[in-house]
């Protein structure tokens, strides 16, 4: 695992940390659908009630602004890989959601520093 | 909130709007767009006030930004509004105020490194802004003497975006962003008018064109100093007033950002070569048509040496301007007016030899083909000039040349002003400032009539002259009788008009007059 996989590792685990502090549960991490691509984290909202909400999250992390902040990296056509990953993982976990989301979480991991969480929800719209 | 306004200018021709910059930041992924008919350098100002922003140590909103720019349906051109797009975006990101942002218009140009630079047109945009009822502005530091002509409006200068944050923010202590040092007049033509040896006659017909702002045409041989006594006609022409100065440095501030430093006072002078452009005689371009070399030259000199060297349809496309003083220029976009109240100079030789009609010299051309030389200059045009002089090589031995003894520039000019002083007086409070403007019904109603008027009668009963020629005629002579401090043309002053008006001779007294 080099540098960059590894910082990428660290950030997953900060966004399903603060996710689980939101309240949330993580549902499934690192979902592999063959060569179309990986989720990084599935969780569950609990509102709106009852069944709450699925919320598919992509995860940037970054280790300086150098490059731009991480959201900037999530491109329109990550957007639209999303979109289909999101479709097969409902196809292939059974059950029913009322509201299903794609949302963008953004770390930032600087040393010596508490990592800095963006969190933009619905990049879809 | 996260929604900011500033303003800015949209300047089309000479005519401004008050363009809103509002600028949203909302919920999504980073991405930043321009909406509102942003042509492409205004689409890039989004890349140049990003890297700006970041140069300046700050933050770019990492959300949606969207910059509107209403009214939405003018199209709108230019970098200047890079400035107050940035001021926006950093009011809505909450990092400047936006509370001094209302009624304030801020004009200036980015660079990637923070830095503002000059644009075009602050001048006449400022002025618009000013009619509009805005008082404060924002405008380059470089700008600063450009925008300070602008009376009334309170000016702040920027160097850099650090500049208007601090500004914005009410920063107690703001950056003084020097102006740099007034550029010194430049210093009109280094040529006077006693460079010319004799041509009296001519200098007195220049001196009379230059008393009413007459147009002038010079034709003979070669070598006689036609272009010689042309280019020496903006040194005796009086200084321009404050609202002639300001038009003339608004269609200049359109040409070239930071041409401004100061007012102008020395009226222009544009002599462009033969082989200019229609476009670039009377304005043009895509989209929104330019000013072109007839407003460069609006309340100064275009001389046009060689004259039937320009294609017909240039010299043609002169007789609108002559007539109204301003051209209107259609474009795919919009139309525009640009004034354009010139005094014309033709230069010409009467043949392609050049030696036609010249005592002593003999001419090689064909009749016809003298014929064909004459008739590229359009009757129409030849008939809105009102001074027409022939110049024969002057008899003079060579020693004359170092006799000495021709009047400057600055004496001949005391007796212009004065002459327009005289003009100035009499028509006080009417729209028209020297003898060439007065309108055909003021000149025979309101005027009295000058003496000897019944050898117009003559000449025009006898087919020599058009009714519009014998009111130049009448302007002409009433600009000679200014020049002799007469309060009315005398028959002399009209025999000499019509002569002036003729290209013949002068008759005895006139020419007889200066020495």
């Amino acid at each position: 695992m080099d540098r960059r996989q590894q910082a990428g590792r660290e950030g997953e685990e900060i966004a399903a940390r603060y996710l689980e502090h939101l309240g949330w549960s993580v549902i499934e991490r690192n979902w592999r659908h063959g060569r179309d691509g990986e989720i990084d984290i599935v969780a569950r909202q609990p509102e709106p009630a009852p069944g709450g909400a699925l919320v598919i999250c992509e995860v940037k992390t970054r280790r300086g602004m150098g490059f731009g902040s991480p959201l900037e990296a999530i491109t329109v056509a990550k957007v639209r890989t999303l979109k289909r990953l999101a479709g097969a993982w409902l196809a292939e976990h059974p059950g029913h959601w009322a509201v299903v989301r794609i949302d963008a979480i953004g770390v930032l991991v600087r040393p010596g520093q508490e990592p800095d969480i963006t969190h933009e929800r619905d990049v879809t719209r | 909130m996260n929604l900011a306004r500033a303003k800015s200018i949209a300047l089309i021709g000479m005519e401004a709007t008050i363009v809103e910059i509002e600028a949203w930041i909302g919920p999504g992924l980073p991405r930043t767009v321009i909406v509102g008919l942003p042509d492409t350098a205004l689409y890039e100002s989004r890349d140049r006030c990003k890297a700006a922003v970041a140069s300046t140590g700050l933050a770019w909103p990492g959300q949606v930004v969207t910059i509107n720019l209403t009214p939405a349906t003018l199209p709108k051109a230019g970098s200047h509004y890079d400035l107050g797009i940035a001021a926006a975006v950093l009011a809505a990101h909450r990092i400047v105020s936006p509370v001094l942002l209302e009624d304030l218009v801020i004009l200036g140009e980015l660079g990637l490194d923070g830095r503002v630079h000059a644009v075009r047109g602050v001048l006449p945009a400022l002025i618009c802004a000013y009619r509009r009822g805005i008082t404060r502005a924002v405008v380059p530091a470089s700008q600063m003497r450009e925008a300070g002509l602008v009376e009334g409006m309170t000016v702040s200068p920027v160097a850099s975006l650090a500049d208007l944050i601090a500004l914005l923010n009410g920063d107690p202590t703001p950056p003084v962003s020097a102006a740099p040092p007034e550029a010194p007049e430049p210093s009109a033509i280094g040529d006077d008018l006693s460079d010319v040896i004799g041509l009296r006659t001519e200098k007195w017909a220049l001196e009379v064109a230059a008393a009413g702002r007459h147009h002038l045409y010079f034709h003979g041989p070669p070598g006689v100093g036609k272009t010689l006594l042309a280019s020496r006609l903006p040194t005796i022409l009086p200084d321009l007033t404050v609202s002639e100065a300001l038009e003339v440095a608004s269609i200049h501030s359109l040409l070239e950002p930071a041409a401004i430093t100061g007012l102008p006072v020395r009226p222009p002078y544009s002599d462009p070569h033969h082989t200019i452009s229609l476009a670039a005689l009377v304005g043009g371009g895509a989209r929104i048509a330019r000013p072109g070399a007839v407003s460069r030259a609006h309340r100064g000199v275009l001389f046009l040496d060689e004259a039937p060297e320009f294609p017909a349809k240039s010299l043609d496309c002169l007789r609108t301007p002559l007539e109204s003083g301003e051209i209107l220029l259609g474009r795919s976009e919009t139309q525009v007016v640009y004034p354009a109240r010139f005094q014309l100079v033709l230069a010409a030789n009467p043949c392609p030899c050049g030696f036609a009609a010249t005592p002593g010299a003999s001419c090689g051309c064909t009749p016809m083909a003298i014929r064909r030389y004459a008739a590229r200059i359009s009757g129409p045009i030849l008939d809105r000039i009102d001074i027409h002089q022939h110049i024969t090589p002057s008899r003079l031995s060579l020693t004359a040349l170092y006799h000495g003894g021709e009047e400057s520039s600055s004496v001949v000019a005391a007796r212009v002003a004065e002459a327009r002083d005289r003009q100035s007086r009499r028509y006080r409070g009417l729209p028209w400032q020297v003898n060439a403007e007065v309108p055909g019904g003021h000149l025979h109603n309101a005027m009295p009539s000058p003496q000897g008027i019944d050898l117009l009668e003559a000449a025009v009963s006898r087919g020599h002259l058009t009714p519009r020629g014998a009111d130049k005629v009448i302007r002409v002579a009433w600009s000679i009788a200014d020049l002799d401090a007469n309060d009315r043309p005398e028959a002399d002053h009209l025999k000499a008009a019509l002569a002036l008006r003729s290209g013949e001779p002068l008759p005895r007294r006139h020419h007889d007059q200066r020495r």
